[in-house]
């Protein structure tokens, strides 16, 4: 099964750093480098927070995760944040079996996501 | 189900369509079958980049088998001796690696209910067994 993957930047001054990816299909050791490539890029520029929504996505193996690891691992370097959301119960349970990546966040939908952006942007504004 | 398949990523994927395929023609449960195509792919990619070296010349083979109550399936390649086996499972969360055995082995050891390693002459044989009159949450015994 492919993976489509869809990469929405930030379209205002106060998501300037944030990007969205949107994952489709499967993230395997077919797919992995694809998705590492496309990050790669996309980590070259400002980006701080990365939100992965993983609501289409159906099959994830280890090769996906080293993926999702180092994102994390160029993210937190840079002050940063993963996040992922929508996790199918059958993806969450690859992330309770590594149980590995302090730094992630995971939240069960987007608007819990929001409200802890929203509440991470209040606090960077306070301490500007 | 029998395939001989060469040492690449697309080919291990070609492997995981065909058990889940083999899957829905034994009418075997969806949770299981996703578990069984995880482990499959974490011990063909295993084979692949460790065992052949990504050389496509190279190949491995994987066979499918259901008996009474469980499926069997067994993977055989031509690689230097590796026992996956014998990893014993971390103390504490693993870090970002790339290692044989290092987070393939903890997903392969969720889905499957037992693991057998053995040297047949030039080759690993890896053999996966999952029960399926069992929860797929029983303990894993080796």
């Amino acid at each position: 099964m492919p993976l489509v993957i869809q990469i929405q930047p930030g379209n205002s001054p106060l998501t300037a750093q944030t990007a969205t990816v949107r994952l489709s299909g499967s993230l395997d050791t077919s797919t992995a480098p694809e998705l590492e490539t496309q990050l790669t890029a996309l980590l070259a520029g400002p980006i701080k927070e990365l939100v992965f929504d993983l609501a289409q996505l159906t099959f994830l193996s280890s090769a996906g995760l080293r993926v999702f690891a180092s994102a994390r691992k160029q993210l937190r370097e840079r002050g940063g944040l993963a996040s992922f959301t929508n996790l199918q119960p059958q993806i969450q349970e690859v992330f309770d079996i590594i149980a590995s990546l302090p730094g992630i966040a995971i939240f069960k939908d987007i608007n819990e996501l929001d409200r802890y952006l929203a509440a991470r942007q209040k606090a960077h504004r306070h301490q500007i | 189900m029998r395939m001989e398949l060469q040492a690449t990523a697309q080919e291990v994927m070609r492997a995981v369509e065909a058990l889940q395929e083999f899957g829905r023609a034994e009418q075997v449960p969806d949770r299981i079958m996703h578990g069984l195509a995880l482990a499959l792919e974490e011990c063909g990619c295993n084979i692949v980049t460790h065992a052949l070296g990504k050389d496509a010349r190279k190949k491995f083979r994987v066979g499918v088998e259901r008996q009474t109550g469980r499926i069997l399936i067994e993977l055989r390649d031509c690689g230097p001796e590796f026992d996956l086996t014998g990893f014993s499972r971390p103390s504490a969360p693993a870090a970002d690696d790339d290692a044989p055995g290092g987070w393939g082995i903890q997903i392969v050891r969720r889905y499957t209910d037992a693991i057998r390693y053995r040297r047949e002459g030039d080759e690993n044989v890896l053999l996966l067994i999952k029960h399926l009159d069992e929860p797929s949450t029983a303990e894993i015994k080796f």
